[in-house]
This record gives structure tokens, sequence and C-alpha cells, in this order.
């Protein structure tokens, strides 16, 4: 009889709509439960909700009524699944911290970088008493698994200079690209224009604001240039604001595409921005650029240190409006570079392909799963 | 690539949009199924001259009596004709053009088996939408147009007499895919309808169970107090 492997996340649906969240953490936790099915695992998922089951692309999730959170931790939801999920044979912890305070026997623990760079997180947890008791529970959580699965080194460095004694269970698992399917385009898609794609949502600490700022700068200068905006708001309001403002501008676009047509999306860009400002892991949106043979604008932030070499495929700068301004500018003026820079990007972007990461994550599921 | 069905209730259309909403259907759909209700001009001769249209009619008008009736027979002659994916759509109702690329991804995408857009009314003419109050685009959320046939999904319809939905219960709760195409409602776009329009609206809804009396109101504001927007078409990407 197949074997039964129990995930637990926050947030895959939100807890109270039918909206589902798409972003790259979840996108990973599709591929992650498609690969654990294909090694013949049965998977199924547990989140925060109101007592209901859905499915999704066959898997089913399920939403327990647990939506305290402490320190950020959540305590409630972590208990609710030890005990629901206790006929399971394997467990993941699809976020760290839902880690503490208890695990299943046979488990392991998975960052998706790190989050707490977030000023945010600061004025919530900045207390030292209260950073202490978070990082107390941070040490619980990466106690508990067997292994624990980073996509980017940020995170595992961070650890191992906080709290060493987990350097042996960490193991580096960085994000994937499919790179049949993001591939350079043979024809130059914009001819004389030059386009600048934000492949993000539109949040602030993906750089929005600083991005707009920069759009209206450098499309005021250049008329040869235009700006994508292309991915969700949080809410409806950031939507019909980014539309609104959108319309106001010369040549700044704002829509959303499916994931299929990404690939053509990218081909169609000339430079890519990831100008993050924290949160970040090994981003999906800056690897599928590469993919596609784009150099990228990217922001010091997590594992995006990891994707791109300054100067190499791409520029690394703090995303301030006058950084990206003039690291965009060293682009728009040197088509030669921006070829080169594309190239070395996909030249990258084959080591973090696809089939890498279904084989390193084979062999540490069949390690601590058996 | 999956097969595309739209599917419209017409009623007396031969002077409105019908033509148009037609042709434009046509550069992205496989075929059209119309149930026509008991229309009184050339609405019928219209549809039929679009060898791509199939056409039901009814003999007695059912829309003012009993919608959802109308709408379940011209789902079952949707189904006669062996769908993949439906397009639930109105007459007066157009999918912007420049995103139209994204209808084939759409359809051959597997995560996802209803796809919601929201609809923008637009208003006095066809280059404004509305904004405030609920007939803001942007706050009142997707609805699903377009859905995957499901022949294990029930066929059922509330029993409503009206505002009883284009699709069946069964495909409304489905997790959709909220696509960025807009749609563009040109219902309210000509000023000489606005007037016919509300007194059917409260006619039908006469204890406001359907929306509030100050929606409904809305529709006869002047010009000065409501708030619109321009339409401006994507870029085609």
């Amino acid at each position: 009889m197949a074997k039964k492997v129990a995930l637990l996340t926050t947030n895959f649906f939100h807890p109270k709509s039918e909206r589902i969240i798409t972003g790259g953490a979840e996108r990973y936790q599709v591929d992650f439960c498609r690969l654990l099915r294909d090694m013949g695992f049965n998977v199924e998922v547990w989140q925060m909700g109101d007592n209901w089951t859905k499915e999704f692309d066959g898997i089913k999730i399920h939403g327990v009524p647990a939506n305290k959170t402490e320190y950020h931790t959540f305590p409630e939801l972590n208990m609710a699944f030890y005990e629901n999920a206790m006929a399971f044979d394997y467990s993941v912890y699809f976020i760290l911290s839902l880690a503490y305070p208890l695990v299943h026997e046979k488990s392991i623990g998975i960052s998706h970088g790190v989050y707490w760079d977030w000023p945010g997180f600061d004025t919530t947890t900045g207390k030292q008493e209260i950073k202490q008791e978070w990082l107390r529970r941070m040490g619980i959580s990466l106690a508990g698994p067997q292994k624990l699965v980073s996509v980017d080194t940020n995170t595992i460095n961070y650890f191992n200079a906080t709290l060493p004694s987990f350097y042996n269970k960490w193991e580096y698992i960085p994000n994937y690209v499919d790179t049949d399917l993001f591939c350079p385009h043979e024809e130059d898609l914009t001819k004389d224009k030059i386009r600048i794609l934000f492949p993000r949502r539109m949040v602030p600490v993906r750089g929005i604001n600083e991005t707009m700022r920069a759009a209206e700068i450098l499309t005021e200068k250049y008329p040869a240039i235009e700006f994508h905006f292309c991915g969700r708001g949080h809410d409806d309001t950031i939507e019909m604001l980014m539309s609104q403002w959108a319309k106001k501008q010369e040549r700044c676009y704002y829509y959303w595409k499916p994931f299929e047509m990404m690939p053509e999306i990218y081909q169609m860009a000339d430079i890519v921005l990831i100008p993050s400002r924290s949160t970040e892991g090994t981003s999906l949106a800056a690897l599928e650029s590469m993919a596609c043979g784009k150099p990228v604008v990217a922001g010091m932030a997590g594992g995006l240190s990891d994707l791109v070499l300054d100067g190499y495929n791409g520029y690394l700068i703090k995303p301030s409006v006058e950084n990206l301004v003039s690291s965009i500018e060293e682009l728009i003026k040197d088509s030669k570079k921006r070829r080169l820079m594309g190239e070395r990007g996909r030249e990258i972007a084959i080591s973090f392909n696809k089939k890498r990461w279904d084989e390193r994550w084979a062999k540490i599921i069949a390690d601590v799963f058996r | 690539m999956p097969k595309l069905t739209a599917m419209i209730i017409v009623r007396n259309e031969a002077d409105r949009y019908l033509g148009r909403c037609l042709e434009s259907l046509l550069t992205f759909v496989d075929n059209i199924i119309i149930t026509d209700d008991a229309s009184e001009d050339d609405t019928p001769e219209l549809c039929l001259s679009y060898p791509r249209v199939k056409l039901y009619r009814q003999p007695r008008s059912m829309f003012l009596t009993d919608e959802a009736k109308l709408r379940r027979e011209l789902w079952h002659y949707t189904l006669e004709n062996k769908p993949e994916w439906i397009l639930a759509i109105d007459a007066d109702e157009f999918l912007e053009e420049s995103s139209l690329k994204e209808i084939p991804y759409l359809l051959r995408q597997r995560n996802f088996k209803a796809i919601g857009f929201r609809l923008f009314d637009c208003w006095g003419s066809e280059d404004f939408f509305r904004v405030d109050g609920l007939w803001n685009p942007w706050l009142r959320g997707f609805s699903t147009y377009l859905v995957k046939y499901q022949p294990e999904l029930e066929s059922a319809w509330p029993s409503l007499k009206f505002h009883c939905g284009r699709l069946p219960l069964a495909y409304r709760q489905l997790i959709h895919y909220e696509s960025a195409i807009r749609i563009k409602h040109l219902g309210w776009a000509n000023p000489a309808n606005i007037t016919a329009k509300y007194e059917r609206a409260i006619r039908q809804d006469p204890a406001n169970k359907y929306m509030g009396h100050e929606h409904y109101e809305s529709i006869l504001w002047p010009s000065e107090k409501i708030e619109t927007s321009k339409w401006r078409e994507h870029l085609s990407i």
C-alpha cells in the first residue's frame, strides 16, 4: 500500500474564500506534491481554514480552524495537524516555523527564504524579549524535523550563525526552472522598443513603489522604452490603483497572465526587474527570466545573490529609485551588454533545471521517508 | 486546442450589439449556441446569417417570467452540441480584443475548470465605464463566465425567477482562475436606454431583494453625480 505524506502550510487557499494566492511558494507546493505523487506517495495538505476540504491538482487540502499566531509561530495549527495527520506515515512542514512545537517522527522542514528581514517583522517582534522568544521557538522548529531544506544559502547562513548546532541537518535545494518551457526566443521580439518587465506581485517588499517612480523617470527620458507590470495585487484596491496609475503614464502597462503564458511574457522583455527589498528566496521569476535569456536587475535580498552575479548576468542592487534608474540605464544604452548578460543568465539557469531539483529532492525524500 | 462554445440568450437584439458581439466571438470561439427568447425583430435572421451559430427559438418570451427555465434550456442545448469549454455571455458583452491571445492558454491549462472575469459597465458611451459605488468593476469581484464542461457535475439552477445566474450552481462554486481580461458591457452605454432599463430593474425586484434601493436609484443619477473612468484598451500582448 502507498505510504502517506501529510503536508502542513498556512494559506494555500485564502482561509475564508475561494481566492487562491498563487505566489512562488504555492507553485512550489503544487510541484512538490506532484513529485511526491510521482514517487508513489499519497499526499494530503492541511492549512488554516474553517473546517473545509477542497481539492487542487488532485490533492486534498483540509482547512483546520486554528488561526492563532504567537511570536510568528502557529502552535495551535501545529498541534491540530499533529493530531489530524496521525494516520500519515511522514510529514512535511512547508514553512519552518510550522514545525513548532512538535513534529511527527519522520518529517522534513522547508524554508523558502528569510522573511524576518522585512521591516514589519521588526515592528511586531522588535522588543528584545519578544525576539528572544521567537528565536527560541525557531530553535525548537529546527530541532524537530529530520532534515531541513532551504531554497537559498542565505537562510542556511543565517541559522548557522545564529543556531549553529543544526549545521548538519541543512540541505540546499535551490528553486528551479523548466528550461525547456522557459527558453530564449530566436527573434528579437521588441525590435526598436526596449521593454522592461516587473513580473512580481504588486507589494512594497517587491519594490513596486521604487519601480513605479523609476518608470516615470525613465519613460519620460527615453521614448523607446516601455514598462510592463505583470502580477496580481494583494487585493482589489491595489489592482484598481495600479491600473489607474498605468493609464495615466506614457507606455506603462499593468496586467497579469496565466502561468502558461509567462514564457512568452519573459521572451518579449529586454530587461527584467526583481528589485525585492526583503523576504526573498531564490525567486522563480528571476530564474524564469534568466532561462529566457534576459538580464536581471535584482535587489540584494534573500537568495537573489545565489542567482545574480553583479555585472555578470545582471545587477544586484539596493533597490532605491536612483539605483534602479542607473542600472536600468546601463542596460538601455548597451544592447550588446543586454544580450551578453542574458546569455550568461540562461547558462546559469540551466544549473537550476527542474530535473536537478527533482533528483535532489528525490534523494532527500528517500533518505527520510523510509 | 480544446473546443470553445459560447452560449447566449437573445431577445430583440437586431438593432443593438448582437452583430458586433457575434463577429467578435467568432474570432475566438468555435461555435455559438443561441436561445432566441421570442424576438419580434430580425434577431433570428441575424443569428442565422452566421454559419457557426446554432439557433433555438422560444415561441413565448420567458426572460421576464422564468429566467431560470430559459437558462436551463440553453444549457441543455449547449450540451447537445458536445462542448468542451463553455463561455456564458450576453449579447452586449465583449471580451477585450487586445487580450484574446490569452484565451487558448486558459483553455489548455489544467489547474482550473472555471475562469472568472471582471465586468466593466460602460456608461453613457462606449469610451467610459462607471466606477462609483457598486458599479466599481475593480471592487465587486470576479464572475465566472467560462467553464469546462464536466458531465459529473449537476446541472441544477437555483429556483429563482430572476438574477438566477448564467451557469448551473455547481459550476459557479468551482475554484476559479481570475483572468485580467476585462469584459466590456455595453448594456448601459446608450443613454436612451437607461430609463427603460431602470424601470425593468425595479419592476423585477420591487422589494430590493437582489440589490439595495440606493443602487437602483443610482441608475438615474444626474451625470454630475456619476463617476466614470476612460476605457483604454490594453496593449496587445
